[in-house]
C-alpha cells in the first residue's frame, strides 16, 4: 500500500525472486504514466506476472492495459470474483480481494468506505474487475445496488458474452441466437443493456467499448478512475472475446475486436457535466506537468 | 516443443515501430529493447497466439515475425 512497503532491504535483495527485483527497480510504481504507462508497454516491468488465461486471450490483454493504466497502483486495490478474469487479476503486484460469487461491489462498497475513514489524507483507488457472469447475473442485485447508494469506486466488467470459465454456458450478457457449447439451440433472449442500466442507476461516467486502440482504452480507464475519486461510481463496459468458446482461432483474436468496434461494441461515452468539468481540470494540468 | 513468436531483429530495427508489443497479450512477453531499437520475445512465457504477426504483418505489412517451434532441450 505504500512504496517502501514494496522496496527491500539491500542485503535481502539478492535472494528474492528475480521478477520481484526487476519489478522494484524497472516496474512503475512511484513513476508517471508518461515514462511507465500503456505508449511505454514492453519497455518497464509490468504489473501483471504469468498467468494461466489461454493462449490469445483478449481479457488477458484487456487486464495489461487495466494494469498500464492505473494512475496510482501502489495505492490501488482490486476486486473480483469467480471466473476467468481473476485468474491474471490475482497475480498482478497490485492488492487483489476475492469476492465471493458475485459480491465484489458489495464488498468494493465498505472497502472505499473503509479507506476514507482510514486514509482521510491519502487517495487510494478502488477497483472492480470482474466478468458478464459476475457483475450483470450473480452479482447483478450487488452490482446495482452499490450504483443506487453512489459508492464511490470504478467497476469494469470484462464482456465476453458467455461463461468461458466453466464450459460455455449462456449469460445475461450474450446476444439472442447465440449457439454455445451449453445452449445448442441459440440463446431465446436478448442481450442485457448493461450501459443504459448503468447511467439509470447514476453512474456518472459509463463507456462501452472494444479495446482495439490501446490510448483510447487507457483514457477511458484513467477517466473512470479520476471521475470515481471525487464525484460517484463509474463504470466500463470492454469487449473482451472468449476465443476458445466462441471459436476463434487465435491470430485473429485482434481482427474479431476490430470488427466488434465497428459493430455492437462501438464506442460510446457518456458522462455529466460535472464529471466534464473534472476531466477538463484534470487533462489540462496533466499537460501543464508535462510542458 | 514449444510453438514461439520469433523477432528477426535486423529487419524489425529498420522500423523501429514499437507496435507490436502494444498488442502482445502476456505481460512482460514480447518486449522492447531500446539499445539496439527492436522487439524481442521473451520465450519461456511466449503462448504461441501469434497476434503479434498478425499485427507486424497484416496490419503493417513488415514481416518481422514468424511463428517457430523451439525446443526444451536444447
Amino acid at each position: 500500500m505504500s512504496l517502501n512497503y514494496m522496496v527491500p532491504a539491500s542485503k535481502f535483495k539478492r535472494y528474492l525472486p528475480k521478477d520481484y527485483v526487476e519489478l522494484v527497480n524497472y516496474g512503475p510504481f512511484g513513476k508517471t504514466f508518461a515514462e511507465c504507462g500503456t505508449k511505454n508497454m514492453g519497455k518497464y516491468k509490468e504489473l501483471v506476472e504469468e498467468h494461466p488465461m489461454c493462449s490469445g486471450c483478449w481479457m488477458a490483454y484487456y487486464i495489461k492495459i487495466i494494469f498500464a493504466s492505473l494512475p496510482n497502483p501502489e495505492h490501488t486495490v482490486t476486486i473480483g470474483t469467480a471466473g476467468c478474469g481473476r485468474l491474471a487479476i490475482s497475480q498482478a503486484a497490485v492488492p487483489f480481494i476475492y469476492g465471493n460469487y458475485g459480491d465484489q461491489n458489495a464488498m468494493a462498497s465498505g472497502i472505499t468506505r473503509a479507506f476514507r475513514l482510514r486514509f482521510p489524507d491519502q487517495q487510494k483507488d478502488v477497483i472492480t474487475i470482474a466478468g458478464d457472469g459476475g457483475m450483470m447475473d450473480i452479482g447483478f442485485s450487488m452490482t446495482m445496488h452499490a450504483w443506487f447508494r453512489g459508492e464511490k469506486f470504478t467497476t469494469i466488467m470484462l464482456d465476453n458474452e458467455v461463461y468461458g470459465n466453466t464450459g460455455g454456458q449462456e449469460s445475461g450478457m450474450s446476444v439472442k441466437g447465440a449457439v454455445l457449447k451449453m445452449s445448442p439451440k441459440g440463446k431465446n433472449f436478448n442481450k442485457m443493456p448493461a450501459m443504459q442500466l448503468a447511467i439509470t442507476a447514476g453512474c456518472v461516467y459509463v463507456v462501452k467499448m472494444s479495446p482495439t486502440n490501446i490510448n483510447k482504452a487507457a483514457k477511458a480507464i484513467r477517466r473512470a478512475i479520476f471521475a470515481a475519486r471525487e464525484l460517484g461510481p463509474t463504470f466500463i463496459h470492454a469487449y473482451t472475446s472468449c476465443n476458445i468458446e466462441y471459436s476463434i482461432p487465435t491470430p485473429d483474436v485482434f481482427k474479431d475486436a476490430q470488427e466488434m468496434a465497428k459493430g455492437r461494441f462501438a464506442f460510446e461515452e457518456f458522462m455529466t457535466d460535472e464529471a466534464k468539468e473534472l476531466f477538463t481540470v484534470v487533462e489540462a494540468k496533466k499537460k501543464k506537468e508535462v510542458n | 516443443m514449444y510453438y514461439v513468436a520469433k523477432v528477426d531483429s535486423s529487419k524489425c530495427s529498420e522500423y523501429k515501430c514499437n507496435m507490436c508489443t502494444l498488442y502482445c497479450p502476456e505481460a512482460n512477453t514480447l518486449m522492447y529493447d531500446e539499445e539496439n531499437k527492436t522487439s524481442w520475445v521473451d520465450e519461456d512465457r511466449c503462448k504461441g497466439c501469434a497476434i503479434c504477426v498478425y499485427v507486424c504483418s497484416d496490419l503493417l505489412d513488415r514481416n518481422c515475425i514468424e511463428m517457430a517451434m523451439v525446443s526444451t532441450e536444447d
